[in-house]
C-alpha cells in the first residue's frame, strides 16, 4: 500500500518512531507561533507525512517558514519528532531549490571555511584591524589578537556575520577574555562558528564543519573549545 | 547547536579530549572564579530576557538539559532591573527568525511569526531586550523593532551586558 510504504520511508530516514502515532489533537496547532501563516499548522504537517504526500511536502514552503524552535513538540502528547520531520522534509529538496542564502552558505563554507567566502587575508586583516581600534578604545595597548596560538586554554569560532559587518560585536567577548585574563586563540583557516547545514538537512557537510574545528583543536592543541553564541 | 550536537554524534572520541564550554559555563565561571567583577548598576533601565530557542528548549529536548536559569543568574550580575516575559524558558516563544528562517527570501511570514514575541516583548514594558543568539539579536534589532514602532528597543546580547558591566581593575 502506497501510504504505508512512503510512510515507512518517512519513518526511516527520520528516526523519528512512529508519525502515526498522531492522534490529531492540535496540541502542536495550538502551541506554534506560525499557525495560520500561509496556511500552516504543524497537525496539517504530520498529517500530510503520514499520508504520504512527500513531494507535496518537499515543494512546499512551510517547512522553511516553520523556525524548528521545538514549541510543538516539546508538547506532544504522542511524542511525535516534529522538528526532525521538518528538518527531514527541507533535506530532501534539491540543493539549488534550497531557498535564500541558506546553502549558499553551506557551499561557501565547504569551501572557504566560512559562510560569506572571506579569504583568509582579509579575515586576518579585520580581525588585527579592528583588535587595534578596540586597543585604542578601551586604552588596553597591549592587546592583540591571539590568531592560531598553540596551547591556548580557550578555542574560540566566529560568527561569520561579525568580521563580514558587524565587527563592533566581536569586541564584548575579547573584553571579557581581557579582563578574565584568559589564554585564548582564533584559528586562521575554518574559523567559522555557524553551522547552517543543520538547517538544510545536510548532515554530510555539517559533519564536515564540525570535524573541522576538531582538526583546529587538534592543530593548535587546545584545551577546551567556547560553543558560538 | 549544531557544533555541539555534531561533536556527540560524529566524533565522540574528541569530545574526551577537551572541554566544552557554553557561552553561559564560561562567563558563571568567570564571575564565580571572581576573574571579573561587575557593576549591576551599569544597567538601569528596564530589561528582559528572551530564551533562545536552541539553548533553551531544544537543548533541554536533545541534550536533556536547557539553558534557562544560568542566562537569569548572569543577568542578576550585570543588571538591577529586569522582568521575564510571560511565557518563558520552555514555553517561550521563537523570535520567528530561527532554524535558518532569517536567510529565506520569506520576510513578511517571518515578521507575522514575530508578532507574538512582540506582543510578549510590550507587555513587559522594558525598553531593552537581552538575547543570547545572533539570530534572535538580528531579527530584533533589524526587523522586529522597526516593523512594530519599538524604534526606540534597545538589543544586547547577554556578553555585551556582562562586558559592558565589568569593572576594569587597573
Amino acid at each position: 500500500m502506497k501510504t504505508a510504504t512512503i510512510n515507512q520511508d518517512v519513518t526511516d530516514r527520520l528516526e523519528i518512531g512512529d508519525v502515526t502515532a498522531c492522534y490529531t489533537c492540535a496540541t502542536c496547532s495550538g502551541r506554534c507561533p506560525a499557525t495560520g501563516i500561509d496556511g500552516f499548522d504543524p497537525r496539517k504537517l504530520v498529517r500530510m507525512a503520514v499520508l504520504g504526500m512527500k513531494d507535496e511536502l518537499v515543494e512546499a514552503r512551510w517547512p522553511w517558514i516553520c523556525t524548528m524552535c521545538g514549541r510543538c513538540e516539546y508538547a506532544c502528547p504522542m511524542d511525535v519528532k516534529i522538528g526532525s520531520l521538518v528538518r527531514n522534509i527541507r533535506s530532501l529538496r534539491d540543493r539549488d531549490k534550497v531557498p535564500g542564502t541558506l546553502h549558499k552558505g553551506v557551499e561557501a563554507a565547504l569551501k572557504t571555511g566560512n559562510n560569506f567566502s572571506i579569504p583568509k587575508d582579509d579575515f586576518i586583516f579585520v580581525m588585527n584591524d579592528v583588535a587595534e581600534e578596540f586597543a585604542e578604545e578601551e586604552g588596553l595597548p597591549d592587546f592583540e589578537i591571539p590568531l592560531d596560538k598553540t596551547g591556548a586554554n580557550i578555542l574560540c569560532t566566529v560568527h561569520g556575520k561579525l568580521p563580514f559587518g558587524q565587527t563592533d560585536d566581536l569586541k564584548w567577548w575579547w573584553k571579557i577574555f581581557y579582563a578574565a585574563g584568559e589564554s585564548w586563540t582564533v584559528p586562521s583557516d575554518n574559523w567559522e562558528g555557524v553551522n547552517w547545514a543543520l538547517y538544510t538537512g545536510d548532515d554530510a557537510a555539517m559533519r564536515t564543519m564540525v570535524g573541522r574545528i576538531v582538526e583546529n583543536m587538534e592543530r593548535l592543541e587546545a584545551k577546551s573549545l567556547l560553543l558560538p553564541e | 547547536m549544531a557544533t555541539r550536537l555534531g561533536l556527540q554524534k560524529w566524533y565522540p572520541d574528541a569530545l574526551k579530549q577537551f572541554t566544552m564550554y557554553t557561552v553561559f559555563d564560561l562567563l558563571i565561571k568567570y564571575i564565580q572564579e571572581g576573574r571579573i567583577t561587575l557593576d549591576p548598576s551599569r544597567h538601569p533601565q528596564l530589561a528582559t530576557y528572551h530564551d533562545p530557542c536552541n539553548y533553551g528548549r531544544k537543548s533541554e529536548m536533545i541534550f536533556g538539559h536547557g539553558y534557562y536559569e544560568e542566562p537569569r543568574w548572569i543577568l542578576n550580575q550585570c543588571s538591577a532591573n529586569w522582568v521575564d516575559m510571560f511565557p518563558n524558558r520552555a514555553a517561550q516563544f521563537c523570535c520567528g527568525a530561527g532554524g535558518g528562517a532569517w536567510l529565506t527570501p520569506y520576510e513578511q511570514e517571518r515578521l507575522a511569526y514575530g508578532r507574538k514575541k512582540v506582543d510578549q516583548l510590550k507587555a513587559t514594558g522594558a525598553s531593552l531586550v537581552v538575547v543570547s543568539c545572533h539570530t534572535c539579536y538580528d531579527q530584533f534589532y533589524k526587523a522586529l523593532r522597526l516593523t512594530y514602532g519599538m524604534e526606540n528597543l534597545q538589543v544586547k546580547y547577554l556578553w555585551a551586558m556582562v562586558a559592558e558591566a565589568i569593572v576594569m581593575d587597573q
